[in-house]
């Protein structure tokens, strides 16, 4: 059985532990950064960072919000990247737990390609020319341990576990947070293992926060079959 | 979809056209059982507290049984009924903490006027700092105060910290202070 | 923290106000967010919209330095609308108790002011006392002296419309947080604070604490579960270096330092054992010499008799009435009266008010030991920016600490909760445990002083065994401690062997019998074994996030202090479902948390007294919790003063501007300026989740630099379109004592206030930085701008609102 998170982006208070203990965890580096007026840092997600809390600052119906999203690789239940490339020895899904994984082996591919190819925007090309992005924590994962984030979380904004108790504690909890919140939302609960909830329409917490929907309504699972193909054919190894 | 987001067919279809070279058939199995392996099997495990803020975080540290004996991996303790798992940013960065190269590790001394630090022994250090708290303590005693009262104090040496300490050595160091004669005696509770 | 960090999953109302919880305690939130899911409703007060604001169910702001004028009107709302919890206040607190003929209030000022000394003699507050020498009490609360109507009048002047106008927090929102933490007076409703430096660091910190105080006792919240006062206390240790009395006014186990009217043993028994004539009032301090007599013991072993006073003699002693705080450690150093300095695992170049001071202070010392795990601002302070290392005669010895856990020993988290944590990595380097620096110095100041010198005996006769093969032995120390039977003693029906651990403070002697390093951590090493490395996973009976087996907690385990007062009279709790303790008349005995102590209820089950129960609030003398409380510096009751420095003419409460009794200094480096159209911002410090305290610790670390890089101030829309400032542009923020470059953070977060009529700017800068870390240098301390003034009962500085201009660079 697939594994998955729920993320309740109305309980992160943005201590982003799990940011670090991505890091920590990975023996990523620090990005060297700069104070941008934000308290959000690095700006993006990168060959880095994986894992990265976006902060934003908005007025809605009157009042402020300081809106918190910790950001990561979805692990699409169908994912476009690893459909669209085709090579499992550069990406591929472990069938254990559903975690899309990328291999040094996407060096060998367009990474723009690759990047432009998730309709979340994560993956980010590395100086080796490489393409990196959450991997679940895969190795803790098939040890029994919870992906590093959703350790280091103190408040259940991150969760982590089968895919059936992820959805069912997505939905209780949505139920609660719509009495409070009654535009809240799961984002794209159906094609995803990482689902989010909102308290407030996602464009709110970040472009990518949901795979839009086309202008014709075609859904973004329906939109994703039919372009999938003709992509995974294009899609080449570089020389 | 986003738009930018679907350009990628057209892209991506048009500059990888014509190297089209399939790779499947890739033996993975390296990879995954690298990937299924923990960095943290081997090593020595012990609990400790986190050295921050005062909620008292349970963590487990990861040290190396081999090599350097260094720790691999500190990460916040399931079983500690407090955090159950859980850390802060500093927490979660507590090995960078540890194993920084930033850190001191040799007794250093800056003569007067000097523009430099040089390293110097522990033994020296030690038997210098003791020479300068005897000079200075025993020039500056007062058995009495201005008023003719008792008391066994100087008040040429002062000390401040620290909450960083253990509460062991805190005991410790108190009492070597008061036996010092020293009543400027303060900390981080104090601002 | 009267109660512990699991223990705010009980609340139903939290109020984070002088805390940013979410940020600086953040699994402090582990805890609010599971007390949220159960309903309850989280309020958060502060300037500024934080991390914690993000998640509250309701937030306001105020002006920094106002808290007492916001809380005061809650007092008188509580009042107005009889709010308050009558038969708790009846029976726990001073309410009742008549006040003498000597208090009284006008213009600002209590009696017993002397405007020479700034200073009162606070004796004229007492109670008024019968003829048994216990306080005169008025249930029925008709008397107009008795505490409950004097704190009626004394807070009548605060109406929602003059707290508002003070505080800049609009009425509404002062009604509706007024209303909703007012609620739990009603019994079986708990509501908790949490607090932390943004109400310690004023002028009035201590009567900020004591509103809150006031108004838990009011709401009958104190002693229940999901209630307390709670002191989210800022450093791992910073609660057992407090208990252990690194601080110049206590010994170990807050008894009080010695001072030289007081020249021997008795006559110090007799000045610091109060004495209670209310049989009913069990006041505990009673017990001090037993404490004073085990404490010398683990000082001076063998060497403190009866015949010495036990070495009393050996002890230094204060001059009457002279601090020797920071404040004045820095004032006396910097007026070169101070020739040698230890700056042990802290960082005063960066951490204390007025750093420039401190830092000038330091090139006027002979020598300096740092005792650190990075090179700091403080040992390095002579090669810092302004200095000339060539003009520094300072002789500087920078020794290397190890990491926490490379070493063995026990540390206290907020909660009282002791921990012990182990070595995992050996220290890295030449680096040392702090207990192995420490015995080694005393060793060799024993070595020297054996040879000779002036009043070598303190020095020689300290007792100083901790060590197991040349090296610091920390269980050594926790055992000394916890105390020892230094003598076989028969107590009722039990012998304790001499050498054996005394099981509990309720033991210690007198007689020179026991030993005991801080009495309040006694039982927490004892022949059962190490208390404090307990990991039993069992919730206690009440099944209210207790875990009385995991670590141990002072005192003798109490997870919640004046927990008797969750109990009705008859000892039965009021909140059924989150019972702290519960008296069980047929075993005789009560049943829960470990009791704050075993008397019965102060009521049989039919309602008759019960001689033998006591008050519940056994650490004060009359037994009672204080809603009056004569024994502060600067009044018996909270009022509302602004800061030392200001953004309006006059107090809009009262004709004081100032806390008159506020130290102030007057070196030159003391400037300060208030309603001065130079400085016209509000300024204050805080902290943020990803640095901790100056930095050193946080600064050297990629991980964390990343995430905050550099020194910022945040400030609203409106202030950075009146200055030209554009988000993310670097910009000067100055004081009357010094200047920061910061990058500028405009924000929706910060808003301007309307106080008296006037729109009030405040900014907000966080005091992480200094020029060691990052090695740019370019990023600095905030308390360069703080001033050197702060509370008069503790004297914490006042970094938490003075007055700045920041200007575009």
């Amino acid at each position: 059985m697939a594994k998955a998170f729920f993320i309740d982006t109305t309980l992160c208070t943005a201590c982003r532990a799990c940011q670090v203990a991505c890091k920590q965890w990975h023996d990523l580096p620090a990005e060297e950064t700069q104070n941008l007026g934000t308290h959000q840092n690095p700006p993006d997600l990168s060959d880095k960072t994986y894992k990265l809390v976006r902060m934003n600052e908005r007025v809605i119906d009157g009042q402020l919000r300081w809106l918190f999203f910790p950001e990561q690789c979805r692990h699409c239940i169908e994912a476009p990247c690893l459909e669209a490339l085709g090579d499992p020895a550069a990406i591929y899904r472990d069938p254990d737990t559903g975690a899309i994984l990328y291999t040094r082996q996407t060096a060998q591919y367009d990474a723009d390609a690759i990047i432009e190819s998730c309709p979340y925007n994560i993956p980010r090309k590395g100086a080796d020319g490489s393409v990196y992005k959450c991997d679940m924590c895969n190795d803790r994962v098939h040890n029994g341990l919870l992906p590093a984030c959703v350790q280091a979380c103190p408040t259940g904004a991150m969760n982590f576990g089968e895919r059936d108790a992820m959805l069912e504690m997505a939905n209780q909890r949505l139920a609660v947070v719509k009495a409070k919140y009654p535009q809240a939302m799961l984002l794209d609960p159906e094609y995803v293992s990482v689902i989010y909830l909102a308290a407030f329409p996602p464009e709110n917490y970040h472009e990518f926060a949901i795979a839009s929907r086309t202008p014709v309504g075609v859904t973004r699972h329906m939109a994703l079959r039919k372009m999938v193909r003709p992509f995974a054919a294009a899609l080449s190894r570089l020389g | 979809m986003d738009v930018s987001r679907r350009k990628f067919i057209q892209i991506s279809g048009a500059t990888a056209a014509g190297v089209a070279v399939s790779h499947l058939g890739f033996d993975l199995r390296p990879v995954k059982a690298h990937a299924q392996m923990l960095k943290t099997q081997y090593a020595k495990e012990t609990t400790t507290i986190c050295c921050y803020c005062g909620v008292g975080c349970g963590a487990i540290v990861h040290t190396s049984r081999r090599g350097d004996g260094r720790v691999i991996n500190i990460e916040g303790d399931p079983e500690h009924v407090i955090n159950r798992g859980a850390l802060c940013s500093k927490g979660s960065a507590l090995k960078q903490l540890t194993e920084n190269t930033n850190r001191l590790t040799e007794p250093m001394y800056r003569a007067p006027g000097a523009s430099e630090w040089r390293q110097v022994s522990w033994d020296w250090a030690i038997d210098q700092i003791a020479r300068r708290v005897k000079e200075t303590r025993d020039a500056a005693f007062e058995v009495k105060n201005d008023k003719g009262q008792t008391v066994n104090r100087t008040t040429a040496i002062a000390s401040v910290g620290s909450a960083a300490m253990d509460n062991e050595e805190c005991w410790l160091y108190q009492a070597l202070l008061r036996a010092m004669g020293l009543v400027y005696v303060e900390h981080q509770a104090r601002i | 923290m009267t109660n512990h960090w699991i223990d705010l999953k009980n609340a139903d109302v939290i109020l984070i106000m002088g805390s940013n919880a979410a940020e600086n305690h953040p699994i402090s939130f582990k805890w609010v967010t599971e007390a949220q899911k159960n309903g309850a409703t989280l309020i958060n007060v502060d300037p500024r919209f934080t991390r914690t604001s993000s998640k509250a169910d309701i937030y306001t702001s105020l002006r920094s330095g106002t808290d007492i004028a916001f809380l005061g009107g809650m007092i008188k709302y509580i009042l107005d609308n009889q709010l308050y919890h009558e038969e708790y206040m009846l029976n726990y607190t001073n309410a009742a108790f008549i006040v003498g003929q000597g208090f009284g209030f006008k213009d600002g000022l209590f009696t017993g002011y002397d405007d020479k000394k700034r200073s009162y003699d606070n004796a004229k507050w007492a109670f008024e006392l019968d003829d048994k020498g216990v306080p005169k009490k008025d249930s029925t609360l008709k008397n107009p002296r008795c505490v409950f109507n004097l704190l009626k009048a004394h807070y009548e002047r605060y109406t929602p419309k003059l707290v508002s106008t003070v505080t800049g927090t609009p009425e509404d929102k002062l009604i509706e947080i007024y209303k909703t933490y007012g609620a739990t007076g009603k019994p079986g409703k708990a509501a908790t604070i949490m607090y932390a430096m943004g109400w310690t660091q004023h002028t009035v910190g201590v009567q900020n604490i004591r509103s809150m105080c006031m108004i838990q006792l009011l709401l009958g919240n104190m002693g229940v579960a999901g209630g307390g006062v709670n002191a989210l206390r800022g450093e791992s240790n910073v609660q057992g270096s407090t208990d252990q009395a690194l601080l110049f006014h206590l010994l170990p186990g807050y008894l009080p330092m010695p001072s030289a009217s007081i020249g021997s043993l008795a006559a110090y028994n007799e000045k610091f054992t109060p004495k209670s004539n209310d049989p009913r009032s069990a006041n505990w301090w009673q017990n001090r010499p037993k404490y004073t007599v085990s404490l010398l013991k683990s000082f001076f072993g063998d060497k403190a008799t009866a015949d010495n006073d036990f070495g009393y003699g050996w002890l230094p002693k204060i001059d009457d009435g002279k601090p020797y705080s920071w404040l004045d450690i820095f004032d006396a150093m910097y007026a070169g009266k101070i020739r040698g300095f230890f700056a042990w695992g802290q960082n005063p170049a960066c951490s204390g008010a007025n750093s420039n001071k401190t830092r000038q202070a330091m090139a006027k010392l002979d020598w300096m030991v740092n005792v650190n795990l990075f090179d700091n601002e403080t040992g390095s302070f002579w090669r810092g920016p302004g200095m000339n290392p060539a003009d520094v005669k300072t002789e500087v010895f920078m020794l290397p600490a190890c990491v926490s856990v490379e070493k063995e020993g026990s540390i206290t988290n907020s909660g009282r909760w002791m921990q012990w944590r182990y070595e995992g990595p050996k220290p890295l380097g030449n680096s040392r445990p702090d207990g192995d620096i420490i015995l080694e110095l005393g060793l060799k100041l024993k070595e020297l002083y054996a040879e000779g010198g002036t009043f070598p005996d303190a020095i020689l006769n300290l007792k100083w065994d901790y060590m197991s093969g040349h090296r610091y032995d920390p269980h050594k120390v926790a055992k000394e401690i916890n105390g020892y039977w230094l003598q076989d003693k028969t107590i009722g029906d039990v012998t304790y062997k001499a050498g054996t651990l005394v099981p509990s403070f309720a033991l210690l002697q007198a007689d020179g019998s026991t030993s005991a390093g801080n009495w309040l951590y006694t039982a927490s090493y004892t022949e059962k074994g190490n208390m404090s490395a307990r990991r039993g996973q069992e919730d206690a009976p009440n099944n209210i996030g207790l875990y009385p087996e995991f670590a141990w907690c002072w005192p003798v385990n109490r997870r919640i202090i004046y927990n008797r007062a969750s109990c009705d009279p008859k000892g039965q709790p009021y909140n059924p479902d989150r019972w702290v303790v519960k008296w069980d008349a047929a075993a005789k005995k009560w049943t829960g948390d470990v009791p704050d102590g075993g008397w019965p209820p102060l009521q049989n089950p039919d309602g008759s007294p019960n001689e033998a129960g006591r008050y519940a609030f056994i650490m004060t003398k009359e037994g009672h919790g204080q809603i009056y409380g004569p024994g502060l510096k600067d009044g018996p009751f909270p009022e509302h003063y602004e800061p030392l420095e200001c953004p309006i003419e006059k107090n809009l409460v009262n004709g004081q501007r100032m806390n008159p009794v506020a130290p102030v200094y007057g070196s030159d480096a003391d400037a300060h300026l208030t309603c001065d159209p130079r400085f016209p911002y509000v300024g204050t410090t805080y902290r943020v989740s990803e640095h901790w305290q100056t930095g050193l610790m946080t600064r050297p670390q990629p991980w964390l630099m990343e995430l905050q890089p550099q020194m910022f101030v945040e400030m609203s829309e409106e202030l950075a379109k009146m200055r030209g400032i554009k988000n993310g542009e670097r910009v000067l923020v100055s004081s009357a004592r010094g200047e920061v470059q910061c990058t500028a953070m405009v924000t929706k977060r910060f808003k301007p206030f309307k106080i008296g009529g006037a729109v009030i700017h405040e900014v907000g800068i966080p005091w992480h930085f200094g020029w060691r870390w990052p090695e740019s240098g370019a990023e600095e301390s905030a308390n360069l701008l703080t001033p050197s003034t702060g509370d008069p009962n503790t004297r914490i500085p006042e970094s938490k609102a003075f007055m700045v201009n920041v200007t575009k660079l």
